[in-house]
């Protein structure tokens, strides 16, 4: 009933703040943000595209310049560098396999490298202007795609180096394409004319299946991994379409303030969560926001800051890492920690290539007092299901300054508060001696030093709204109590110089306030009567 | 009828022989605890005024340690022997005057006459000489009087001493001696080794130079511990050689030898030598030796627990008690002692690690306040469905008592500070309030500034949790009139809705917002300001909601208003009293509305709603206010001394300071009157109960409704039926409350960690495993480092003794 009642310390606790009512620590953003991201800047010139390789270990090609990288998606080292581009090299692209990758250019050349000997196997020539999309139909490892400045769409079968289908129909630079994940037949293209066309290989009347206006020019085109779904880029607007009913469009995303300049889609890992609820479209835009959009439940679950305008991103197949490359030559890629419990598919696809995935760990020996391991056992017991728990009383801990509070050393405990860099904590601790009616006695016996932190302290935090009703009451007191002192010492004397103008700079800012309330108070009002 | 809320700490407590029961004073009766549930066994009723003392007979053998009998004095003169087993009153013995104290020195060594039959048996009491009027202190109202407690009757011209007022006897282990304090001096008295009727006393006088306030005598050695007013705790070592051993023949020719060092010992008095000890820092109230003579225990004001080592003089501490010490007893079992605190709380402690194992608390007593914060609010609030009172405590805690059970729920702890006894107070709880169905707490505290600074007014919300008078922390609400105190707080009879009023001249309307989110988000809920309403600047002094919560009044000082608490908009103003009111209250489902306004010209009025207009009024100064909730009903606790039109009448009851009166609204002729006592500071209550709980029958449908509770000053409170005129028999019942005496010593695992958890495993009955019982364990003997043991002859005894006891209950 009253056990425990005795020999109870309560630590001092600083005024309760309140928590924001929608904190931002949701999972889904908790999952984003665990990311941890790091910079790797000195590439030349921006990042107009990034590929990771559909197979482990998920290397990914960073295009920028006339070059593309290669780097590693877990230690973030460039393993290879492409060179071979005479002008500016765009939109590098791995095959299915991740074994060949192809690039177009500058100069319209669209070309396909070895990865291992990193030379041009072949090339396709055909566009007359530059090529910014080239991207291999999925599955099919000997067509590819391309579009170019020439507002022409090319199909090319690439052992042959031929051009299969030329598709016309964009009436301004193709920008950007994508293959379908539901046929290795089917891409779509998004051009500067604000439209976005769906080819199929298959027929060949040369004009589109499906046309798409997205009212701005489309920066960014992708299919979503059911491929009934299409969300392209243009604008500030990122618009999600039916490709399969017909091209209706089911939602617009106007959540970024500049050009969305590149769209990929996300994968969040969940347990027990439903195939098609873990994939997230993810938009970064010129305004160096990247966004998670749940495109299930139509809703914006996650927003990050970059600090610089973003251009196109890429996100690993098995959820490890996040890559983002920006206008100004910087890579922001973000690496997760591997969660064990969430591996499962990576050791299903060791299991294909090195066959003993069912093999059993060891069994663990029997253990004998001989050995040090017997008399740790059972240390990291976790209670079962029907197990009644005990739990241990919480420990209170004790700051220094509550020890010494406890030891009505009250002074030394002012001290220690201020030394250490929490404002709550020392306000908390002035609060508590206020209460024993020892505050002001603790100013009158503080040395120079002290008063010297004491002053430092009221300079940096009377003015802040949330303590200033409790210190500027204290700052009278003390230069009322320490008059004397401040004056004889001249360090002190700029610490009060300090405080009269930020106190100064505070009134100011409360005088201009109030004229907005005055402004706008008598607008409110009339509005009210309305 | 009910009452109960009696002080466990008015006087010292007794432990039975074997240990397991405990003898505490309780207003006109004698309660017995079980010292290892805590929870009350049975009762000694039979004195008819506060009961003062007890003394339980020892038994010397072991054998019969089962039987329990003891001796009580009381206020109303009358002397009783008991079997506290039964419980049986088995004689008593008249004195005629107010007993204080007693002690029966020939019961601790029992005197056989040659013939074999036992002697008779004498008391010493403290009496309070009635003859002796007048209010002069000069007056010696104390006595000192011999008592034949065998042929009953007092000793006629046998007054040992004489004192201003009645003075507590203390008497020595062994019964030889026995002493009081009076002043700055210690009066001792040796017994002769056969007592009897003519048998001079010889008495000794010990000086100090501060008022003492506690004695104490060594078990075994000729040492008097003393403490005093300032804290000091004096030694008396060898006290009375000269005046106790020498023969009567001797004394006169005996030379006092003044070149006899003495340190310490002041003048002529009869002692070998007077240490001082000073730890304490006020006074020391708690002064006792252990039982083995090796330490001394003292406890104050602190709320500190001191042991000291009697050679030495080395200290050990149990501290933060939080409440003034009051005595310090130890039991015949030497693993367990008990200490009283002021608190009206007492604490067995378990002996050589001094850890707490058991508290019996009672209502805790009203704690003094500044005045300014201590006005408006009583410090009681009422659970009327559970029929809980929720009372502030000294400690920043409330504690939900049962008035039905007699006893604590709970505590809430409100602020998260120690109280420290002795400190000034600069942080209190000011306000409580409770929503009708119990399941919100509303707390108002203040912290006092130092100086203009740092002063700080804090609302905080509470909700109930699983079990009744269980409280978490909802909101904390930081200054919420900004630095205006807050004056009353009500809820909301339906909603989840609140209203504080501060003296700064608004009234806040606070709701509590549910936002269920995800279920796998915890549920956040809160209270937030939904509106604040002002009236002319005044400051707000009281607001109340109607029963069905659709009216919100406001008294602005002396004006009635009426608010819609939703819309907040003013709806009326009712009128106007002379001063400022202090409390309103709906009158149940009628139009009318009560307010008590108090200071120079106290005033009682009610207003009728539809007429927005006084209906009558008095001048009293009502104290508390109680409506029923569904019939037009109210009771008003009226102070008598200030009202001139009721004393003449009704005060013929002495000692009474106060009435209640039972009101319909429609009538100004009170229904029925009760005189009170300690009326000022007290609280009424009309609780919803069934009337079967209380044991009486119900002739009248409509009695059923409420019942009516009254707390006085002493936080002592009784529970009636109003309507039931002769009611007058006090048929106390506490239901389920008096555990039977049923003590299967505790024992093996079940001593060590307590009760097993009983498992509902369905489909797998193991079978139980039976313990031998046995009388005490003997681990926890030897428990604690060896140089707070006992004496291993001591111990040496127990233990073979727990041996024995434990290989006959292994043959039944």
């Amino acid at each position: 009933m009253a056990d425990g009642q005795l020999r109870k310390t309560f630590p001092v606790k600083s005024r309760l703040r309140p928590t924001p009512k929608n904190s931002s620590s949701s999972p889904e953003s908790k999952y984003w943000r665990s990311f941890k991201t790091q910079q790797i800047s000195g590439l030349i010139s921006a990042i107009t595209s990034i590929d990771f390789s559909p197979e482990p270990p998920h290397d990914f090609a960073a295009t920028y310049s006339a070059s593309v990288t290669i780097y590693d998606s877990q230690t973030f080292e460039p393993k290879a560098k492409i060179s071979d581009f005479t002008d500016v090299a765009y939109s590098a692209t791995y095959r299915s396999d991740g074994k060949l990758l192809a690039a177009g250019g500058e100069s319209g050349l669209v070309q396909v490298f070895d990865l291992k000997k990193r030379i041009p196997l072949r090339q396709l020539r055909g566009h007359s202007r530059s090529v910014r999309l080239v991207r291999y139909a999925r599955l099919d490892k000997l067509h590819l795609f391309s579009g170019g400045d020439d507002a022409l769409v090319k199909y090319w079968d690439v052992a042959s180096e031929t051009e299969l289908i030329n598709f016309q129909g964009h009436k301004d630079y193709v920008r950007c394409g994508f293959a379908s994940p539901a046929s290795s037949d089917m891409f779509a293209t998004g051009s500067y004319d604000h439209t976005v066309r769906l080819w199929d290989a298959r027929v060949s009347s040369l004009s589109s299946v499906l046309q798409l206006n997205h009212g701005k020019p489309v920066e960014d085109v992708i299919f979503l991994p059911s491929g009934g779904l299409i969300a392209t880029a243009g604008g500030n607007s990122v618009k999600i379409w039916d490709a399969i009913g017909g091209g209706k469009l089911v939602y617009t995303m106007e959540s970024h303030n500049k050009t969305v300049t590149s769209l990929c889609v996300g994968k969040v890992r969940k347990n027990g969560g439903e195939q098609s609820q873990q994939f997230r479209l993810l938009s970064v835009s010129l305004d160096g926001y990247m966004k998670v959009f749940d495109f299930s439940a139509l809703k914006l679950v996650h927003s990050m800051r970059y600090p610089a305008p973003l251009l196109s991103m890429g996100f690993s197949p098995d959820c490890s890492a996040r890559v983002i490359g920006t206008s100004n030559g910087a890579l922001f890629v973000g690496k997760r920690k591997k969660d064990p419990s969430s591996g499962d598919n990576d050791i299903s696809g060791m299991d294909k290539f090195l066959g003993f995935g069912s093999l059993e760990e060891p069994e663990s020996r029997v253990l004998k007092p001989t050995y040090f391991r017997y008399f740790q056992r059972g240390q990291n017991e976790k209670p079962s299901e029907g197990d009644y728990l005990i739990k241990r009383p919480a420990k209170v801990k004790l700051a220094e300054h509550d020890k010494l509070l406890k030891k009505f050393r009250h002074k030394e405990a002012l001290v220690s508060a201020l030394n250490g860099n929490s404002p709550q904590s020392v306000v908390a601790v002035m609060e508590e001696l206020v209460a024993r009616k020892k505050l002001l006695q603790c100013v009158s016996n503080l040395d120079r030093e002290e008063l010297e932190l004491l002053l430092r302290f009221l300079q940096r935090y009377s003015t802040m709204p949330r303590y200033s009703g409790f210190l500027l009451a204290l700052c009278k007191k003390v230069l009322q109590l320490r008059a004397d002192d401040i004056m004889t010492e001249d360090v002190l004397k700029g610490h009060i110089r300090n405080l009269k103008s930020s106190v100064e700079e505070e009134i100011r800012t409360q005088q201009s306030l109030q004229e907005i309330q005055g402004i706008i108070s008598p607008l409110l009002s009339i509005a009210g009567r309305r | 009828m009910i009452t109960g809320g009696k002080s466990y700490v008015s006087s010292v407590p007794a432990f039975s022989n074997d240990g397991k029961k405990l003898l505490l004073c309780t207003g006109n009766t004698v309660s017995v605890f079980s010292t290892s549930t805590g929870m009350q066994i049975t009762e000694l009723e039979g004195h008819q005024a506060p009961v003062t003392s007890v003394f339980v007979v020892p038994i010397s053998t072991s054998a019969s340690k089962v039987l329990c009998y003891c001796w009580t004095s009381s206020l109303d003169g009358s002397i009783c022997y008991w079997d506290f087993s039964v419980p049986e009153l088995m004689k008593k013995v008249d004195v005629q005057l107010p007993i204080y104290s007693m002690v029966i020195p020939g019961l601790l060594h029992p005197q056989i006459h040659s013939n074999g039959k036992p002697s008779d048996l004498y008391a010493y009491v403290s009496v309070e000489d009635t003859s002796k009027q007048g209010d002069k202190s000069k007056v010696l109202r104390g006595q000192i009087r011999k008592c034949n407690l065998s042929e009953s009757r007092l000793l006629g011209g046998v007054t040992l001493s004489e004192t201003q007022h009645p003075e507590i006897i203390t008497i020595s282990a062994s019964g030889e001696f026995f002493g009081i304090r009076n002043k700055q001096r210690l009066h001792v008295w040796k017994l002769p080794s056969k007592d009897s009727e003519h048998d001079v006393v010889r008495k000794m006088t010990l000086h100090h130079t501060k008022k003492l306030t506690i004695l104490a005598f060594h078990p075994t050695e000729r040492i008097l511990a003393g403490g005093d007013v300032t804290g000091r705790i004096l030694i008396w070592r060898g006290f009375g050689k000269r005046i106790f051993s020498a023969n009567e023949k001797q004394i006169n020719g005996r030379v006092v030898k003044h070149g006899e060092e003495r340190p310490g010992v002041i003048g002529d008095d009869d002692a070998d030598s007077c240490s001082t000890w000073h730890w304490h820092a006020a006074e020391v109230n708690a002064l006792s030796f252990s039982s083995d003579g090796v330490y001394l225990y003292s406890g104050g004001r602190e709320g500190v627990l001191v042991v000291w080592q009697l050679d030495t003089g080395k200290k050990r501490y149990l501290s933060r008690i939080g409440s003034p010490l009051l005595y310090f007893t130890y039991s015949p079992d030497p693993s367990l002692s008990l200490i009283s605190c002021a608190d009206n709380q007492i604490h067995l402690l378990e002996m050589p690690s001094m850890e707490l194992s058991k508290s019996i608390s009672g209502i805790k007593p009203p704690c003094s306040f500044p005045k300014i914060y201590q006005d408006s609010f009583n410090g009681i609030a009422f659970d009327h469905t559970a029929g809980l009172a929720a009372i502030r405590t000294e400690n920043y805690r409330i504690q939900f008592y049962s008035l039905f059970d007699n006893r604590e729920i709970s505590q809430v702890q409100v602020c998260e500070r120690n109280h420290q006894p002795g400190d000034d107070v600069t942080v209190f709880v000011t306000l409580l309030a409770l929503s009708i169905d119990g399941s919100l707490m509303a707390t108002a505290e203040v912290k006092l500034p130092e100086e203009g600074i740092g002063g700080l007014v804090c609302l905080k919300f509470w909700a109930s949790g699983s079990q009744g008078g269980e409280f978490t922390l909802s909101t904390v609400i930081y200054e919420p009139h900004s630095d205006a105190a807050i004056s009353a707080i009500a809820f909301h009879p339906t909603q989840r809705m609140a209203v504080s009023s501060s003296y700064g001249g608004d009234f806040k309307i606070w709701i509590r917002n549910n936002d269920q989110q995800s279920n796998q988000m915890l549920q956040k809920s809160g209270w937030r300001c939904h509106s604040v309403g002002t009236y002319k600047k005044k400051p707000i002094t009281a607001a109340t909601f109607s029963p069905d919560g659709s009216i919100l009044a406001v008294a602005a000082e002396t004006v009635v208003t009426l608010w819609d608490p939703d819309k907040n908009v003013l709806v009326a103003v009712v009128g106007e009293t002379l001063m400022p009111i202090v409390t309103l209250s709906f009158v149940g489902r009628s139009e009318y509305l009560v307010s008590v306004s108090q200071g120079l010209k106290p005033q009682l009025s009610v207003w009728s709603m539809s007429k927005l207009s006084i209906s009558w009024s008095y001048k009293l100064h009502a104290e508390a206010v109680a409506c029923m909730i569904d019939a037009s009903i109210f009771a008003v606790l009226v102070l008598s001394n200030s009202s001139e039109k009721v004393t003449c009448e009704e005060s013929s009851v002495p000692g009474s300071n106060g009435l209640i009166l039972l009101f319909n609204v429609e009538d100004p002729v009170p229904l029925v009157t009760w005189s009170v006592k300690k009326a000022q500071g007290g609280a009424l209550a009309f609780l919803k109960v069934e009337l079967s709980l209380l044991n009486e029958e119900v002739t009248d449908e409509k009695s059923s409704q409420a019942i009516l509770a009254y707390v006085n000053s002493d936080h002592e409170y009784v529970i009636f039926d109003p309507y039931n005129r002769k009611d007058h028999k006090i048929t106390t019942n506490h239901r389920g409350n008096l555990i039977p005496l049923e003590e299967a010593g505790r024992s093996g695992y079940t001593s060590i960690y307590g009760e097993l958890q009983e498992f509902d495993i369905n489909g797998d009955s193991t079978p139980q495993i039976t313990f031998v019982p046995s009388e005490r364990p003997w681990e926890t003997i030897f428990s604690g480092s060896s140089h707070v043991l006992p004496p291993l002859t001591k111990l040496c005894s127990v233990f073979l003794e727990s041996l024995l006891e434990k290989r006959s209950a292994v043959q039944d």
